[in-house]
């Protein structure tokens, strides 16, 4: 296997116009993105978010929350007190982001989604998860709720500087994120364009290939492993240069973001070599969808207008939640902006599990296959 | 070694195998011969279980060929008629990675690589990529890639189109100490001299059929035609052609441009005679020429059409 690999990667990296555009291009695209917003914004502190507080009832519960808001107030939000109409009526308007409801369950109302708002829920998770911890501890080891309190300090000063003073919050991130999903999901012409060299009806290579004794699934994951090797190297760079290059702060999480990146590239390999490999069309067909299949869910996640999938999440949630690019994109928010490990845990999830099934796919596709022509 | 029988293909309307039968022994060097687009890759591919097919069986090695009977695959070498070589690796890389997916070990693989660099003659471009090749050395790189493993069973696809005539016969020599070594080559071609120069049975095929098949003496006993005398003379009254047709062995008789064809069946001085009567008729002749059958012969006789058609 050692053997195939090792010439495959020498056959890829020497396509030197296939590898110019998977690298090049959306480096070009991010410095026009830099170029259109400049630098306004991208490394600006965000003010805090208005909020609205009600109290409901006056259980220690409810003293505790409104203390966390309290603390809060001024970094991270601008609290304001007032009775329940009062709120619902701020947040209409567009005073507030969101109600904060002080009682036994602390409860959160928004109005619309967008980072302000994703701020307040995380601050309200953290806050539940926070809390917990501290009555399980106390319940059931006494001993510990010195440890606890100072875990639950430090996620305190992590979530005033991940989230507020990161600078990671300017919508136009958002075009970034988006970019290094598309980018990501643009391995996907690398993996289509291998996948032609495996499949007798599409090239002379791949006839020659059919017929040796070489198993088809060997060949495949040999493919995968190579493409997704240098794809993931082009991404690698492509951060970089949005990062030290172009100056754009995209979160301080490195091992996640490269754990993203891994998973990203996966993706995006894989789902060419899906394409390629799962339907009857011409190669100008397979590579036409293959387009498709890259730009139309980077509209979706928001490359091309920045609010698409706030407005997504609002309508048909579930297009989020399968479209690599939005999964890509909510990664990254979740290093960047959220600080949300449980959403991150879950994207990467989603993302291998649609890799796996992808590369199964495109390998059902062409086992034992016979051609009605060559 | 391989056992075709009652092969039917069609392309929508095209019937492009019609019950197509072929038997091929072990050590034998077998031409399929045939116009264009009379079925010979079709054939191929089919043996080779890369095309579906409508009806029939294809046995190699005793075995039913399937697309993933990889222990047959481990003993056939392919050489298609399009170079399938990768452009962005070298002489040598692209051989070796071919030889790689049928041979592990890698001393073994080596050796191999380097018998296969000298057997097709391309020492002085191991480091050459195929682009910067000639049409003929990029064939005989396609050849490397198809032999490197040391098949049993070697399918040769029309391997000498748009080679130069030193290339070709380095080609059909390469075919011929490759058959020498213990392979069995199956050879499909258009060009009847290749396939009469080196075939040890041949089967002629038209429409997806096999019209006759056998070596190329049995075939050749098959038809009426013995010798075809070929004259330039000039300006050959019909009453002089009347004459030739009349004479004993003589079958068909054809004169247009001021060349005499004359179709003979198997007997001993043809040429003696027709030349005797030119003589006698005091009729003026230039160059003659006297040829036992071909293949085309042969192909023009059961189809009615030449070869070349």
């Amino acid at each position: 296997m050692g053997h195939i690999i090792k010439y495959r990667m020498i056959q890829t990296t020497r396509k030197t116009s296939l590898m110019f555009w998977a690298f090049a291009f959306p480096i070009i695209l991010g410095t026009f993105f830099y170029l259109s917003f400049g630098r306004g914004g991208m490394g600006e502190d965000m003010e805090a978010i208005p909020t609205a507080v009600v109290k409901e009832e006056t259980s220690v519960y409810a003293e505790a929350f409104l203390e966390f808001l309290e603390q809060m107030d001024g970094t991270t939000i601008e609290t304001v007190s007032m009775t329940d109409k009062e709120a619902k009526d701020a947040l209409k308007d567009g005073q507030v982001t969101g109600i904060f409801y002080c009682r036994q369950e602390p409860g959160l109302m928004v109005a619309g989604s967008g980072i302000n708002q994703s701020i307040l829920k995380t601050l309200l998770d953290g806050y539940c998860r926070n809390a917990a911890m501290m009555q399980a501890a106390a319940e059931e080891h006494p001993e510990r709720m010195a440890q606890a309190m100072e875990a639950m300090e430090q996620w305190q000063e992590l979530t005033e500087e991940t989230s507020i003073k990161g600078k990671t919050m300017d919508s136009n991130i958002s075009y970034f994120f988006a970019l290094i999903a598309y980018a990501c999901l643009s391995g996907a012409f690398l993996g289509v364009q291998a996948s032609f060299d495996g499949q007798a009806n599409l090239s002379a290579l791949g006839i020659r290939r059919s017929i040796t004794p070489t198993h088809k699934f060997q060949l495949i994951l040999t493919d995968f492993l190579v493409l997704f090797f240098i794809h993931f190297c082009n991404v690698g760079i492509l951060t970089i240069y949005i990062r030290y290059v172009l100056g754009i702060r995209l979160g301080s999480d490195v091992p996640s973001i490269v754990l993203v990146e891994l998973l990203g590239s996966m993706i995006g390999i894989s789902l060419g070599m899906m394409l390629g490999c799962v339907s009857r069309l011409s190669v100008n067909a397979k590579m036409g969808l293959c387009v498709l299949f890259t730009l139309f869910p980077g509209f979706l996640a928001g490359l091309m207008f920045g609010q698409m999938k706030d407005i997504i999440e609002h309508h048909c949630p579930i297009i989020n939640r399968l479209n690599p690019a939005s999964v890509l994109s909510d990664a990254f928010y979740c290093i960047g902006v959220y600080d949300d490990s449980e959403r991150l845990l879950r994207n990467l999830v989603l993302l291998g599990v649609m890799s796996a099934a992808l590369v199964t796919v495109a390998y059902l596709a062409v086992r034992r296959e016979r051609y009605d022509s060559v | 070694m391989i056992q075709i029988q009652n092969l039917v293909k069609r392309y929508g309307s095209l019937l492009a195998l019609d019950h197509l039968n072929l038997s091929i022994q072990e050590g034998e060097i077998f031409g399929l011969l045939g116009p264009n687009g009379s079925g010979k890759t079709t054939a191929i591919n089919c043996l080779l279980a890369l095309l579906k097919y409508d009806k029939g069986s294809v046995t190699i090695m005793g075995k039913p060929m399937k697309p993933d009977s990889y222990e047959i695959k481990r003993e056939i070498g392919v050489v298609m008629q399009e170079v399938a070589v990768f452009d962005q690796m070298t002489v040598r890389e692209n051989i070796d990675y071919f030889c790689g997916l049928y041979i592990r070990e890698k001393s073994r693989r080596k050796k191999l690589v380097e018998e296969a660099i000298e057997f097709v003659g391309l020492e002085d471009y191991t480091k050459t990529r195929p682009g910067k090749l000639s049409g003929g050395l990029q064939r005989r790189l396609n050849i490397a890639c198809g032999i490197v493993h040391r098949p049993k069973l070697i399918i040769l696809d029309e391997p000498t189109v748009a080679v130069d005539p030193q290339s070709r016969n380095r080609i059909l020599e390469g075919i011929q100490e490759l058959n020498r070594q213990g392979s069995t080559i199956i050879y499909t071609s258009h060009y009847m001299e290749e396939v009469e120069q080196i075939c040890s049975r041949i089967a002629i095929i038209d429409h997806g059929r096999v019209l006759a098949s056998g070596t190329k003496e049995e075939l050749k006993n098959m038809i009426k035609t013995g010798e075809t005398i070929t004259i330039e003379a000039v300006a050959l009254e019909p009453e002089y052609l009347a004459d030739i047709r009349g004479l004993s062995h003589v079958f068909d008789v054809s004169y247009k441009d001021q060349v005499l064809v004359i179709r003979c069946s198997k007997a001993k001085h043809n040429l003696v005679s027709v030349l005797n009567y030119l003589r006698e008729k005091d009729i003026a002749f230039g160059k003659v020429f006297s040829e036992l059958p071909t293949l085309n012969d042969v192909f023009l006789e059961i189809t009615g059409k030449a070869l070349r058609d």
